[in-house]
């Protein structure tokens, strides 16, 4: 387990997402409160919730914690429109809510929430409510039955402890953060306060790790370091973040970090999985090994764009790590250990930047015959040249000889599901091809593989003594 | 670098790691089974409301999705009795659902058989649900009268009389809700 979540709590996440069919940011807000990633109290979105419920208790009148579960589970109440269409005016009228949200009247200035921030926080309710295939709905059921015979600041306050708790035993099953913290810890330690780091950086800081017991792939090493740098990028002078830790947060603070988390955590929502998702196989646009090499060669988004040599040490080595790591699990099959740490058949970095190189070839294929499906050639307006290069791939589109392009209706309908997704890929690959050059022309990519297969090498026979005597 | 950043990080890495997760799982046109949301409207209706048929297909046949419809229907339930695992054998004159006796009169010199409820709570249950193997019938509950709800089993009706054959069945599930 090196993602710091299990399949439990992923098919949990998907669930309430894909039941609520919740825009990007709310998924990614929603992913961070339950993972925990929430400044300054990560129990804060638990607190604003049992305090939405006890407003909307007030509100809707419950007579029992039943009907707070039925608002909470409404899919027509997943969107902050739609909350303000049914509450607004029935709110205002009693105290409950104005135009901008939900209120909860208490001591002092009391508690608030916008229209959108509560839809967030039924999702954040529907997912406490029915995870673990809800195995705890009826507890909950009940604590909402005593929130509503009582729903003040003080019953709310009472719901968020018990909530947070909850939560925190959730986390303790199913998120098992604690060896990605230890990594974590350690790649400050090895950075030592910089927050600028090299590839060289990266392979020095797996080659000590291997020395250790857990021996973490080359790959899962530098995803770690993708998140550092997002984060320290975002986030800057991260010791500031440990300041504040208490409920009364200062005002502001909070928004913009959370602004800040929320893109970061989004960005990987639309990779790589959902673009070749988004490209079906009928056609055979991409072949099964196509996608795969898309996949290994973009897996460490961005770096692909800013750290051309991780990738392809990832690409090549990596895989090596994990065949190791696979033969190791399964107890045989394939080459002896001893023989494989030699990294005799890793990829070299020369046919990695070739495969990429026809990869963008054959996207950049894809893309003429998509542009010439969706605009014909005899189009007014259109300059020779462009009419020429569209006729062009038709005439190509008749030469591609892959399963399905000899339908037309599967071909039109295929191209015209893909062709936003095959835009995205030939970008990316494209942009990979041109850091691979910028790289090549300050270090013969030759070079550059037989120095680090002697490092790989030197470093994985060490780690893998035991097993390869 | 404190530990809390750290610790932030690894939260992050998780919740980066849960986008991408369910991000992959999303394209999924139809649904196999039907989700919480829809399961729970099935078990607030009132009788004799409209039903979605896909939903009533999946508790039959799916025991997945059953179990976790009766476990949306004992959490709001006054009281309920789970399905029991012995297999049924014979009819019996009366049962106990949680703080609630129910009893059987058969035999009156006239009009149809009765389920008498009886029992302490604040809420009196408005509705009864029993299910059996994949079979289910749900009855409206009157007010009661001196403490205890009377139901006639009457024949003419095709509903109460399942309920009556089915909750004599001491392996039926029964729910008040």
């Amino acid at each position: 387990m090196t993602g710091g979540y299990d399949e439990r709590c992923a098919a949990d996440l998907a669930n309430v997402c894909e039941g609520r069919e919740l825009a990007r940011e709310d998924r990614a807000w929603l992913a961070r409160a339950v993972t925990g990633a929430v400044r300054p109290n990560r129990d804060r979105p638990l607190w604003d919730l049992a305090h939405a419920l006890a407003a909307l208790a007030r509100l809707t009148r419950a007579g029992a914690g039943r009907d707070l579960v039925t608002l909470v589970l409404d899919p027509q109440l997943a969107r902050a429109e739609a909350l303000r269409a049914r509450f607004a005016e029935a709110g205002t009228a009693t105290g409950t809510a104005d135009a901008r949200g939900l209120v909860l009247q208490g001591d002092a200035e009391g508690w608030r929430t916008t229209w959108s921030g509560l839809a967030r926080l039924l999702a954040l309710a529907e997912f406490v409510l029915t995870a673990e295939d809800l195995a705890h709905f009826s507890a909950l059921s009940g604590w909402l039955d005593e929130l509503v015979s009582a729903p003040g600041p003080e019953g709310a306050a009472f719901l968020a402890k018990r909530l947070a708790r909850h939560l925190a035993a959730y986390r303790n099953a199913h998120l098992p953060l604690a060896p990605l913290e230890r990594r974590f810890r350690a790649i400050l330690g090895f950075l030592d306060g910089r927050r600028a780091f090299t590839d060289d950086d990266i392979l020095g800081f797996w080659q000590a790790e291997m020395g250790g017991d857990e021996r973490p792939g080359f790959r899962t090493v530098a995803e770690h370091f993708v998140t550092f740098e997002a984060v320290s990028a975002l986030l800057g002078d991260l010791e500031g973040l440990a300041a504040a830790a208490s409920l009364d947060a200062v005002e502001g603070w909070e928004d913009r970090l959370d602004a800040s988390l929320g893109d970061l955590a989004v960005e990987p929502a639309e990779s790589l999985a959902v673009l070749l998702a988004g490209i079906g196989d009928a056609p055979k646009i991409l072949t099964g090994a196509e996608r795969d090499d898309l996949a290994d060669l973009l897996r460490l988004e961005p770096f692909h764009r800013t750290r051309p040599l991780t990738t392809l040490r990832a690409a090549s080595f990596g895989r090596v790590q994990s065949g190791l790591a696979n033969r190791l699990r399964r107890g045989g099959g394939g080459a002896e250990i001893a023989e494989r740490v030699t990294c005799a058949e890793a990829e070299t970095y020369r046919a990695l930047a070739d495969r990429v190189a026809a990869l963008a070839a054959h996207l950049d294929r894809m893309l003429r015959i998509a542009a010439a499906l969706r605009v014909p050639a005899d189009a007014e307006g259109l300059e020779p040249e462009v009419r020429g290069a569209l006729a062009a791939a038709l005439t190509d589109l008749r030469r591609v000889r892959r399963a399905g392009f000899d339908d037309p209706d599967r071909v039109t309908a295929g191209f015209a599901a893909a062709d936003a997704a095959l835009l995205r890929l030939a970008d990316e690959i494209g942009r990979l091809g041109r850091a691979l050059a910028g790289l090549a022309g300050e270090r013969p990519l030759e070079a550059a593989f037989t120095a680090d297969r002697a490092i790989f090498a030197r470093t994985l026979a060490e780690a893998y003594a035991a097993e390869a005597a | 670098m404190s530990d809390d950043a750290a610790g932030l990080l690894a939260e992050i890495h998780a919740a980066r790691g849960l986008l991408r997760a369910t991000a992959r799982a999303a394209p999924s046109p139809a649904r196999a089974h039907p989700g919480i949301a829809a399961l729970w409207a099935h078990a607030i209706r009132e009788p004799g409301a409209a039903v979605d048929l896909a939903v009533v297909r999946a508790i039959r046949t799916d025991p997945d999705t059953a179990r976790r419809y009766r476990t949306l229907l004992a959490a709001q339930a006054v009281a309920h009795a789970p399905l029991a695992a012995a297999a049924a054998d014979g009819r019996i004159a009366s049962r106990r659902i949680g703080a609630f006796t129910l009893e059987f009169l058969d035999g009156m010199a006239e009009g149809p058989p009765l389920l008498v409820i009886r029992g302490e709570n604040p809420r009196p249950p408005r509705i009864i649900e029993v299910i059996l193997a994949d079979d289910a019938v749900r009855v409206a509950l009157p007010e009661p009268i001196a403490g205890a709800i009377l139901l006639a089993l009457d024949p003419a009706v095709p509903d109460v009389v399942r309920l009556g054959a089915m909750l004599r069945n001491p392996a039926s599930a029964a729910f008040l809700l």
